[in-house]
């Protein structure tokens, strides 16, 4: 009989039927754009993981008469095995580092002559102090051609890369919601405009600001859960795709790129914060424009 | 309850179309208000029922100077004071019931309260059977009636109804003012602007002459 309604007839006046269709692609456009950043954010810390408490030391293929190459490795794993801090130095298999050069010497093509260099991998004792700087020029001096690499360079790059995705993808983010507040106002100024007679009446009733205020934000709540939801279904839709497309090259050309339980709960709260933003923007907007009413 | 002393009003840029209006409405009076068109009638109620500040002198409405009252206070004054307006200003896409359940809704009045006084207030204005219906469907006489229960249904302090007998037929009007003075008896201050002689004839009123800058009470107040 007595319904809960809108005092005023905010769904009727065509001023906010845009805004749940550009909500939709904002949250679309976020979601991607928050997936991608952790996707890849995921994957630096991934590589991150694989490379900490690790090195590498390489023995260049040498023409040197007096050790023969298998001399040097040994002498390698010895110098290595007796440094505090090393947990283990085990050398890289020859199919191995054969498999490491496929994708730029093709499968099977690697000509018999070639100077390879052979490889150690060192795994260091979790929370060592070990001076890599000074085992490296122990290593260069004891075993020619030997050289010390502890991925500083790569950890570095992928550190800055992925804090490059994430700003870019914050970047993005901020956009999208300043674009989507931006259509919120646009919207609310429309629709105060339109009901400015029926909101002089309430005024006149008794009506205070924060109850007007309150019509509109619930009104610019439920637009954008609407369209926030859309756009969130679209985006996983998307991503769905996406993931199916990068399936059968995930692990050989493309690193096993993996959305987490706790990515895919914030990708779910996106429309709830699109719905957030825009209350908040009605709310301000509404009440700025009243105060101007006696 | 209503004081006004040396009151002027303008609109905008234009000239003042009240001055020097001076009056005090006791608290349980009933007042007519009446005068040629372009009088300033309207003008003056604007100010009682707070929709316009006056431009000069002091308006004092529940014991408080409206020129030095914040913004914030306004609200819970004008709860108390209950407005019947000319062109009757009801929401279209409401109900008749919805339209006079607003300004317990905006009071936050609980439902069941709501329901049961709006239902009541309408069956006895003769709409019981328009509960539903929307404005534009109703005529000016139903109009009115939906207006004047909007109007009163809060037992305002203090009621300023503009022509409420206007539009409807001279036996409806009767008991819109029998109702006017039933409220009037539990201690509601009334002001009605007219322009109907014969209506203030039968009763036993003060009236508020307004006509172009002079101003004046006749009758027993």
């Amino acid at each position: 009989m007595f319904k809960q309604h809108f005092d005023l007839p905010l769904g009727d006046d065509g001023s906010g039927r845009f805004v749940p269709w550009i909500v939709a692609v904002m949250v679309y456009l976020a979601a991607l754009s928050v997936a991608a950043g952790m996707a890849v954010n995921r994957s630096v810390e991934k590589w991150n993981i694989g490379l900490e408490g690790t090195v590498t030391v390489e023995i260049a293929a040498s023409d040197a008469p007096q050790q023969t190459a298998q001399e040097r490795m040994d002498q390698a794993l010895v110098l290595l095995r007796q440094t505090a801090g090393v947990l283990s130095a085990k050398p890289v298999p020859g199919d191995e580092i054969s498999r490491l050069l496929e994708p730029w010497l093709g499968q099977g093509e690697i000509p018999l002559n070639l100077p390879i260099p052979q490889l150690i991998d060192v795994r260091l004792e979790p929370g060592t102090q070990l001076d890599l700087a000074a085992l490296g020029t122990l290593l260069e001096n004891a075993i020619p051609g030997a050289r010390l690499d502890d991925h500083q360079y790569w950890t570095e790059r992928l550190a800055d890369f992925g804090r490059s995705v994430q700003i870019t993808s914050a970047f993005v983010v901020a956009l999208v919601a300043l674009a989507g507040a931006g259509t919120v106002v646009f919207a609310t100024r429309a629709g105060l405009a339109i009901h400015r007679e029926v909101i002089e009446l309430m005024h006149l009733v008794g009506s205070r600001d924060s109850y007007i205020a309150g019509q509109f934000q619930a009104h610019a709540m439920s637009m954008s859960l609407r369209g926030g939801v859309v756009g969130l279904a679209l985006g996983a839709t998307t991503l769905g795709i996406l993931r199916g497309i990068a399936a059968p090259i995930q692990g050989s050309l493309l690193p096993t790129v993996t959305i987490t339980a706790g990515a895919w709960a914030v990708l779910a709260a996106l429309p709830l914060i699109a719905a957030v933003i825009a209350t908040i923007t009605a709310r301000v907007t509404v009440v700025r424009a009243l105060k101007t009413m006696p | 309850m209503v004081r006004f002393q040396d009151v002027a009003m303008g609109y905008s840029a234009g000239e003042e179309v009240l001055r020097g209006v001076s009056f005090h409405l006791r608290p349980g009076s009933f007042h007519f208000l009446t005068g040629p068109s372009g009088a300033g009638k309207t003008s003056l109620l604007r100010l009682m029922y707070l929709a316009h500040r006056a431009s000069g002198g002091v308006v004092r409405i529940f014991n408080r100077d409206i020129a030095r009252t914040r913004r914030g206070v306004l609200p819970g004054l004008r709860r108390r004071i209950g407005v019947v307006f000319q062109d009757f200003r009801l929401l279209d896409h409401l109900s008749a019931r919805d339209n006079v359940a607003l300004t317990l809704r905006i009071g936050r009045v609980r439902q069941d309260v709501i329901r049961e006084h709006v239902t009541e207030l309408l069956d006895w204005v003769g709409l019981g059977d328009h509960l539903d219906a929307k404005p534009p469907t109703l005529s000016d006489g139903e109009k009115q009636r939906v207006a004047i229960a909007r109007a009163v249904i809060g037992r305002p302090n203090l009621l300023v109804a503009d022509e409420p007998t206007g539009s409807v037929d001279e036996h409806q009007g009767v008991r819109i003012m029998r109702l006017f003075e039933e409220l009037n008896r539990i201690g509601t201050t009334v002001v009605i602007a007219t322009h109907d002689r014969h209506l203030i004839s039968q009763f036993d009123y003060p009236v508020m002459h307004l006509d172009h800058g002079t101003f004046g009470i006749t009758g027993n107040q």
